[in-house]
């Protein structure tokens, strides 16, 4: 199955651990990711901010780029991306104003052909539970991880019509077809602090920290997440948040698409595992994921 | 919901408000369903409902100074659980908009700063930089070191190089052109 792929900025830079997990699982799953030529910058949250138009515009660009690749589905890792994207195809149907701007703006005609998919929303439902579980060869049994979705995967329904915001289960579901155990909690749309990142990190310390302080509550083996800003906030904050709350926290922080290709029996550092600033090789020793 | 006083032009700002982000405001209930949800909802930062009421209330200055819409992160929390369906992100747009259009000094100028870093960087090389923009706030901030404890961890690790920083970027011209193409639309409108 071929399908267009737009990696965006951080997957190509601090989060390339993400876009090399993606690419190995894809591979493996018969899944061709023909990467959007000449792909942008989709506006992320700042266009967003401070300019409706050059945000709508920067990822009409994009699906324009693609349009050419003679595809119908594309697939998004960057929730941020994917909802962007997803929200220009929208916001460009439904009103013609901005459709005639937008278009303008990027030289180029749109013809709203592409389907835009979530990378978890594609694997969990067009490549399917079933076709995952048939890949896998060392089951993750013994692991409890707990899903963490963020935001921008679900919210706001109206844009992402994906999952249940409140309650979201598709990665769950995954992750069980590998065989590990998921536990319950309510944390899994809450906010990591996200763009706040490096001009806010305070306020990202609080509100990661209160996922995390939970997920250790929670007795959690890894905190399995699908967007690289939450695993960056919630990784590379995790010393400074344990200071805060005067203790120290050790809780492995990977993608899902990691854990996929541990059960898929891939080695440990071809999917980026080791870049990761919470360490997650002990645990997976001991589960026995790994000798 | 709007009360009928106060100065015709305060009326304009809320027409404006709500033609900009193509949010009814006129049907918030003031429930406080999204203060109540909001991650950056403070004692400091009033959130959503607090600013929502500003605007009803032709609070024009108070609402351009507000640090809600600086600190708003775009979850969409609060446009998922209200009851009226206002996007609250499209709001905080068309305040910033409207606060740059009309020069007023943004009331979060470390947010304002990095996502005026991060813009420029993707209008030069058509793709963020994500190091070299991180350096550049941290540098401009005055607080160069910021943050240097991760960073060394992520050099070690291998998730970055110091020296990706003094490669050139893609330099896309098309992205340059939007930027250019947005700014005319604009000036033509004004």
């Amino acid at each position: 199955m071929k399908v267009s792929y737009y990696p965006g900025c951080s997957l190509e830079e601090t989060a390339a651990a993400f876009d090399i997990s993606v690419r190995k699982v894809c591979d493996h799953l018969d899944v061709s990711l023909e990467e959007v030529p000449g792909w942008a910058c989709c506006g992320s949250s700042p266009a967003l901010k401070m300019d409706r138009l050059l945000s709508t515009s920067l990822a009409a660009h994009n699906l324009a780029l693609a349009q050419g690749q003679q595809v119908e589905e594309m697939v998004i890792p960057c929730p941020f991306c994917f909802r962007r994207l997803l929200s220009a195809q929208q916001e460009t149907q439904a009103t013609p104003e901005t459709r005639e701007a937008v278009q303008e703006a990027i030289e180029a005609e749109l013809d709203d052909s592409l389907k835009v998919h979530s990378l978890l929303g594609f694997l969990r439902y067009t490549v399917g539970l079933e076709a995952i579980s048939a890949k896998v060869q060392k089951p993750l049994q013994g692991m409890k991880v707990l899903t963490y979705y963020g935001c921008y995967l679900v919210k706001p329904a109206s844009v992402t019509q994906y999952d249940d915001p409140e309650d979201p289960v598709s990665m769950d579901q995954l992750l069980e077809a590998l065989g590990a155990e998921v536990l319950p909690w309510d944390f899994k749309t809450e906010c990591c602090g996200a763009s706040l990142a490096v001009s806010k990190s305070e306020t990202v310390c609080e509100l990661s920290g209160r996922i995390i302080r939970e997920a250790a509550y929670r007795e959690a083996d890894a905190l399995v997440v699908a967007c690289q800003l939450c695993h960056a906030n919630l990784d590379m904050r995790q010393t400074q948040i344990g200071k805060l709350h005067g203790t120290k926290y050790h809780l492995p922080i990977v993608y899902f698409t990691q854990l996929m290709g541990l059960a898929f029996g891939m080695p440990y550092k071809a999917l980026g595992l080791g870049r990761h600033l919470t360490n997650p090789k002990e645990m997976l020793k001991s589960k026995g994921v790994l000798q | 919901m709007f009360r009928l006083k106060g100065k015709i032009e305060e009326k304009a700002f809320l027409d404006q408000v709500m033609e900009r982000s193509g949010q009814n405001l006129l049907e918030c209930l003031q429930c406080g369903k999204c203060s109540g949800s909001c991650p950056i909802t403070s004692q400091t930062v009033g959130g959503p409902r607090r600013l929502i009421a500003q605007i009803l209330n032709g609070m024009q200055e108070q609402a351009l100074k507000d640090p809600t819409w600086w600190y708003c992160v775009s979850c969409g929390t609060c446009a998922t659980r209200c009851p009226v369906e206002i996007n609250m992100y499209a709001v905080s747009t068309a305040l910033c908009e409207m606060a740059a259009e009309q020069g007023i000094e943004a009331s979060e100028k470390g947010i304002h700063l990095f996502e005026e870093l991060f813009l420029k960087s993707v209008e030069k090389n058509g793709r963020l930089r994500e190091i070299t923009t991180v350096a550049a706030f941290n540098f401009r901030m005055g607080r160069p070191f910021a943050d240097m404890a991760i960073g060394t961890k992520m050099v070690q690790k291998g998730v970055f190089s110091p020296f990706a920083m003094l490669r050139k970027g893609h330099r896309d011209s098309r992205v340059n052109r939007i930027f250019q193409k947005i700014r005319q639309q604009q000036k033509q409108k004004a």
